[in-house]
């Protein structure tokens, strides 16, 4: 694995919760509006074990609507919990990424 | 349409959830929303790599690790899964009015039933969905079933002595154990298939007991009876595939 695709995953957890903290959304929305953030994901796929594990963490709750092309469709939104941990992962991202931003400032 | 692929996936990872003990709702909730997302992700021309990544395998472990391990419905199942097998062997001999019981049988049927929950798991997992969609599929279930017949046939030619033989009373019995045992199982999991394959395996059976002698002879009903076994057959295969057909385009 790539150090690109490692670091990803790790983020993936908080990026999802942000996702859906913009609204109500589904598994392939969710892939698209990560591409559209140019937000690279390993697989499309990978997104569903996260979601699972925010789910069971109860950071997330999901509803099962129609769709307009026919199957039942998984909806998510986030919790009050969710919300919480939305705003730690915040934290501790400005955290990491000023101090990884000034430690590679310093060594140009 | 979801293509082959996709297709072949979703049955692996079901088989591999299922085989590890996970509870059957949430397999079918996980399945679903995949099926759902391959089904866009294949319109917009993206292949299945794209979303499971280089290796299906990890995938479905990824998946499984989030799923907790349902004991309760692996109580359930065991137990059922054995009855079914039973209830297959018992099923042609209790309706013929004919069933005993017999010490190399029964052995038989007890290897037979413990080696299969050895393959059980290993099979399901590791070997039959790699065969779905391909030739070899096809040769295992039929060297299964010749196997089954040979055995049937071997039981049947060296094991004369019956310790327990059935009144045509306690053969009813049995064969109304058999039908709850298939019924419960077509609900439990919600396809026809225990149902189908006993109402198949009846026929023969059934013409045995019921018809009397000089019809079961005659060439002419013979004659009818294979015309319209094949006619029932191809009528039940074409609402087979049509419902295939609907559910996949659903």
């Amino acid at each position: 694995m790539s150090t690109t695709s490692q670091m990803l995953k790790g983020l993936l957890e908080g990026s999802l919760l942000a996702l859906i903290a913009k609204g109500e959304t589904y598994g392939y929305e969710i892939i698209e509006k990560l591409k559209e953030h140019h937000f690279a994901v390993v697989s499309e796929g990978s997104i569903y074990p996260v979601l699972m594990r925010l789910q069971k963490n109860n950071f997330v709750t999901s509803v099962q609507r129609k769709s307009p092309s026919g199957p039942k469709r998984k909806y998510y939104s986030i919790t009050k919990e969710g919300e919480e941990e939305l705003e730690r992962f915040k934290q501790h991202w400005n955290k990491v990424s000023s101090g990884v931003s000034s430690l590679l400032e310093e060594e140009e | 349409m979801l293509s082959k692929q996709a297709n072949q996936f979703l049955i692996e990872l079901k088989m591999y959830l299922i085989s590890k003990g996970k509870n059957d709702q949430e397999i079918h909730g996980v399945i679903n929303e995949l099926s759902d997302h391959l089904l866009q992700a294949e319109a917009a021309g993206k292949n299945i790599e794209d979303i499971v990544g280089d290796s299906p395998r990890a995938y479905m472990k990824s998946i499984g690790q989030e799923m907790g391990f349902d004991i309760r419905q692996f109580l359930i199942l065991t137990p059922m899964t054995a009855l079914l097998l039973m209830a297959y062997i018992c099923f042609a001999p209790a309706i013929l009015g004919e069933f005993s019981l017999s010490k190399l049988g029964v052995l038989g049927a007890i290897a037979g039933a413990v080696l299969s929950i050895i393959l059980y798991g290993f099979l399901l997992v590791r070997v039959l969905p790699k065969m779905f969609y391909s030739k070899w599929f096809y040769i295992v279930i039929g060297l299964t079933y010749m196997l089954l017949i040979g055995f049937f046939v071997f039981v049947n030619l060296f094991d004369k002595e019956p310790f327990f033989i059935a009144t045509p009373l306690q053969s009813n019995i049995v064969l109304l154990g058999c039908i709850l045992v298939f019924i419960t199982w077509a609900i439990y999991s919600k396809t026809w298939i225990s149902i189908i394959i006993p109402i198949f395996i009846s026929f023969g059976p059934i013409a045995g007991r019921f018809i009397p002698e000089h019809i079961n002879e005659d060439p002419f009903y013979i004659t009818l009876a294979i015309i319209f076994g094949i006619l029932g057959l191809v009528i039940l295969f074409y609402f087979l595939f049509k419902n295939e057909k609907e559910k996949s385009i659903s």
